[in-house]
């Protein structure tokens, strides 16, 4: 497709999808639970980017009456109102995520998922009175199913 | 193995969104219901910012439900940061020492500044960029830098949550009064006044006054608990 | 009918003054939630005989739309919006400490609220946004049992669901520069000229993923077990049967109004597939009951995309069979599950100590797997029918998959109800009273539905013909258009 305006736009856009990306590759490689919420929020703010961008018109401004004689077209503005609301609904859920992460270091000790994911698997199968499973490869045990009860219960 | 599947499948994502940006018409997308509201909306609600109108009148639920969003928030980092019958949690009640000189006078010259800010920027919402959300913000970061000053002294509990509880009502109710009044919940009532003008726009500036008080007084004591 | 908005705000209200209320009296603080929950479902109720079979809407602000939003109520929005509050209701939390037992009630009212708004909203933004308030709530019901493990778990839902949203927003950003509009009825006006082509396909599977994280959605759903486990087992089942429908509501809504396309349906139909092996599969490994039921739910609800994956109107009553089926039994098996909660060696000899309950959960056992004459044969019935009526290859696999999966459900279902009933007893906490008598009376919801199956049928028969009227649904929305939105 023929870019007329420029450039600029373009920009705009690959850099939108960018955050996104980087916020994608982020929540994928990262350990450590801030920074997973961290690239969460990178990709919230890529994304926001990306629907402002979805009513941006060439050589437009703001949609906002001035009392001056409106000469040039206005943007549109339902994205920026949507972005609004996107805003305030992602630091809401950042906010949350931190007063649990605040929780879960000060219960486990860590925040690095690995550690937490096994703990937790612990900690759920103490709770129900079962062996944890001994390897994330056979997370039934080596006997996947339960012993009939005649017999004594051995361990899994 | 799982990280590189989940590599992959994020390097595959930002592929397909990019080979699909090149196709979006932006900068010309078709603008049927934003070119709409650009042309009714200072008619129909006197509001000379358009997305405030955007964001009040034609799509006011949705900011009900934003704030309902952050109340929600707020109320489940309460629950969750409560204070509980650990010994750490005890340990870590110490009375705080206030900050040095600098930070108390700076805070000191702040906080009224900041709140004249935040409730210029609240007020004028309909008239300027800006409104009730991005007001009450500065209003929070108002009560937050003298906390940070002086950690003994917390915003009193029962006021912020009255405060929320309240100026949240407060934007329901006046949704209510528009149904009880015969019309649609949420329809823009009172008199539109001249478009420019501090009061105009009707109802407009008391939601977003409602939603400024609301979520000021949510951010402050999210962020109170934070600290504790 | 503006009344529509009331079932929707009147939660949020209450929500907002709980606290408030209880620093006047604890009472008020303790009784506003369910008084609230009560009005609600009295009023939709009430709108629903006032309908009288006609599908009704509201203009929220008075706005027209597209400008403004519409609540649309047919039946099928109806069937679910008043399920929300009654369940809630059924299912309102029990204890709690005082300070945390006023946030809890403000959470659960936030959720009736949302969801309700869910079911009847009628455009995509709108749902979004009551979506994520859905997810707060969610994350707060499940973080209030206090416990590390539940708090973790809560992150990782936490996780899940918010990139899950980014995609969403994603898929909204590129609906709205394709059409212009977020109004679903327009939407399904401008749909077949501007959203079937790969820019379309492309914002349904985002939005499929986005919304499909609450519905328990290959490959969304890594959050399902540890938080059902670690949750509060009412909370467990408010969101497995209540909020996942929810989820699926909308998606049903996008399939029949706005991509009526076939290769979205073969989306729905391979996820689902996929959704229905891993997690029948899993749960015949699991081993403690409350992950197993958490299996057997990412199993039902990959049964349920299937169902929808089935075009016409015989796939809606199919998805609309299981649904419900779906709606009665998971929380029950969940309330059931409270008290046994431990690992399933402890709960043999279970049915002669608790023996309401193990025949309880034998009744719904079987219904899951689909015994007849119980209803959960005939909605998976209906849902082969449909899969048999198509011609792809991926249909016939999809039927070899059902059948191939029930044999598993029915051994691990079997196993399970053996258990119950061995010899030795082993020592086991009777349960809870409140929560035998709600799975007392799902039971004989169910049993009761059996000898009126045919009326129900032609109920559901004819609320699938409702929703899939497209034409009738833009009629009733859009009668007055307004003049310079052309499409």
């Amino acid at each position: 497709m023929t870019m007329n305006p420029p450039d600029l736009i373009t920009i705009l856009i690959v850099g939108g999808i960018g955050l996104v990306a980087i916020g994608a590759v982020g929540m994928a490689v990262s350990r450590h639970l801030l920074r997973l919420v961290l690239a969460l929020a990178l990709a919230e703010a890529g994304v926001n980017l990306l629907l402002v961008l979805a009513g941006y018109r060439w050589d437009a401004v703001a949609p906002i009456l001035t009392g001056a004689a409106v000469t040039r077209p206005m943007v549109d503005p339902v994205p920026q109102a949507l972005v609004l609301t996107a805003i305030v609904i992602g630091v809401g859920v950042q906010a949350l995520a931190v007063a649990l992460m605040i929780r879960v270091r000060e219960a486990y000790g860590t925040l690095d998922i690995r550690e937490l994911k096994t703990r937790v698997e612990q900690d759920i199968c103490g709770a129900a009175g079962i062996a944890p499973p001994e390897s994330a490869n056979a997370p039934g045990g080596s006997q996947p199913y339960p012993v009939p009860v005649t017999t004594s219960r051995e361990s899994a | 193995m799982h990280k590189l599947a989940s590599l992959l499948f994020a390097m595959g994502l930002a592929a397909l969104l990019i080979g699909l940006a090149t196709q979006l018409p932006l900068g010309m997308t078709p603008m049927g219901v934003g070119q709409a509201i650009l042309e009714r909306a200072p008619g129909e609600t006197g509001s000379a910012n358009i997305v405030t109108s955007v964001v009040l009148a034609y799509r006011g639920i949705d900011t009900l439900g934003e704030l309902a969003i952050l109340f929600a928030a707020a109320t489940v980092a309460g629950l969750v940061l409560a204070p509980s019958i650990h010994a750490e949690s005890q340990a870590r009640t110490k009375p705080r020492d206030d900050a040095g000189l600098v930070l108390r006078a700076g805070s000191d010259l702040l906080f009224p500044l900041l709140l004249a800010v935040g409730f210029y920027i609240v007020l004028h919402g309909h008239l300027t960029p800006g409104g009730g959300f991005q007001g009450g913000v500065v209003l929070a970061a108002a009560f937050f830098v003298s906390f940070l000053a002086r950690p003994a002294r917390q915003p009193s509990h029962v006021g912020v949550v009255l405060i929320e509880a309240l100026a949240g009502a407060a934007f329901i109710g006046i949704g209510l009064a528009a149904l009880l009044g015969g019309g649609a919940f949420l329809q823009p009532l009172l008199d539109q006044g001249t478009l420019g003008q501090l009061v105009s726009a009707g109802s407009l500036p008391l939601l977003y006054l409602a939603v400024g008080l609301k979520v000021g007084a949510e951010l402050s004591g999210l962020l109170a608990h934070l600290a504790e | 009918m503006n009344a529509l908005a009331l079932p929707v705000v009147l939660p949020l209200l209450a929500a907002f003054l709980v606290r408030p209320a209880s620093l006047v009296s604890s009472g008020l603080a303790r009784w506003l939630g369910p008084l609230v929950l009560l009005l609600c479902g009295a009023m939709l109720v009430d709108i629903a005989l006032l309908a009288d079979g006609q599908p009704v809407s509201a203009n929220i602000g008075g706005f027209a739309p597209p400008l403004g939003i519409v609540f649309y109520a047919d039946s099928m929005a109806l069937l679910f919006a008043i399920a929300v509050p009654l369940f809630a209701l059924l299912l309102w939390p029990r204890e709690g400490m005082r300070e945390g037992g006023d946030r809890v009630s403000a959470l659960m009212l936030l959720l009736v609220g949302s969801g309700t708004g869910m079911a009847l909203s009628g455009d995509l933004f709108n749902l979004y946004v009551f979506y994520e308030l859905l997810a707060v709530a969610s994350f707060g019901l499940v973080a209030a049992s206090g416990t590390a493990r539940a708090w973790a778990a809560t992150v990782r839902y936490l996780l899940i669901s918010g990139f899950g949203s980014v995609l969403a927003l994603i898929g909204v950003a590129l609906i709205y520069t394709q059409t212009g509009t977020l109004n679903l009825a327009q939407l399904s006006e401008f749909a077949p000229e501007r959203l079937a082509n790969p820019l379309g396909l492309a914002a349904f599977a985002c939005l499929l993923i986005g919304f499909g994280v609450k519905a328990e959605l290959f490959p969304v759903n890594a959050w399902v077990p540890e938080v059902y486990a670690t949750a509060p087992k009412r909370v467990s089942a408010l969101l497995a049967g209540v909020v996942s429908k929810l989820a699926i509501l909308v998606v049903l809504r996008l399939i029949l109004l706005v991509f009526d396309l076939p290769e979205a349906r073969q989306l729905l139909l391979v996820l689902g597939l996929i959704g229905l092996v891993s997690g029948e599969l899993a749960a015949w490994r699991a081993r403690d009951l409350p992950r197993m039921l958490a299996f057997s739910s990412i199993g039902q609800l990959g049964l349920l995309f299937m169902a929808m994956s089935i075009p016409g109107e015989l796939g809606l009553i199919a998805a609309l069979a299981v649904a419900l089926h779906h709606l009665l039994m998971k929380p029950a098996l969940f309330l059931l599950a409270e008290r046994w909660s431990g690992g399933l060696e402890n709960l043999a000899g279970a049915g002669r100590k608790a023996p309401l309950a193990a025949g309880l959960f034998t009744l719904f056992a079987l219904s899951l797997l689909g015994v007849p004459p119980l209803p959960g044969f005939w909605a998976k019935l209906v849902l082969l029918l449909g899969l048999g009526q198509q011609d792809a290859v991926l249909a016939q696999a999809a039927i070899f998959g059902v059948l191939l999966m029930a044999v598993v459900e029915a051994h691990y279902l079997f196993r399970l109800v053996g258990l119950l009933y061995a010899k030795t007893a082993h020592d086991a906490t009777p349960h809870h009273r409140g929560d035998l008598a709600v799975a007392s009376l799902l039971g004989l919801v169910l049993l009761a539905s059996m000898p009126l199956l045919p009326t129900l049928a032609e109920g559901l028969g004819w609320m699938a013909h409702q929703a899939s009227d497209v034409a009738a649904y833009r009629a009733a929305i859009l009668d007055s258009t307004i003049p310079g939105v052309a499409p």
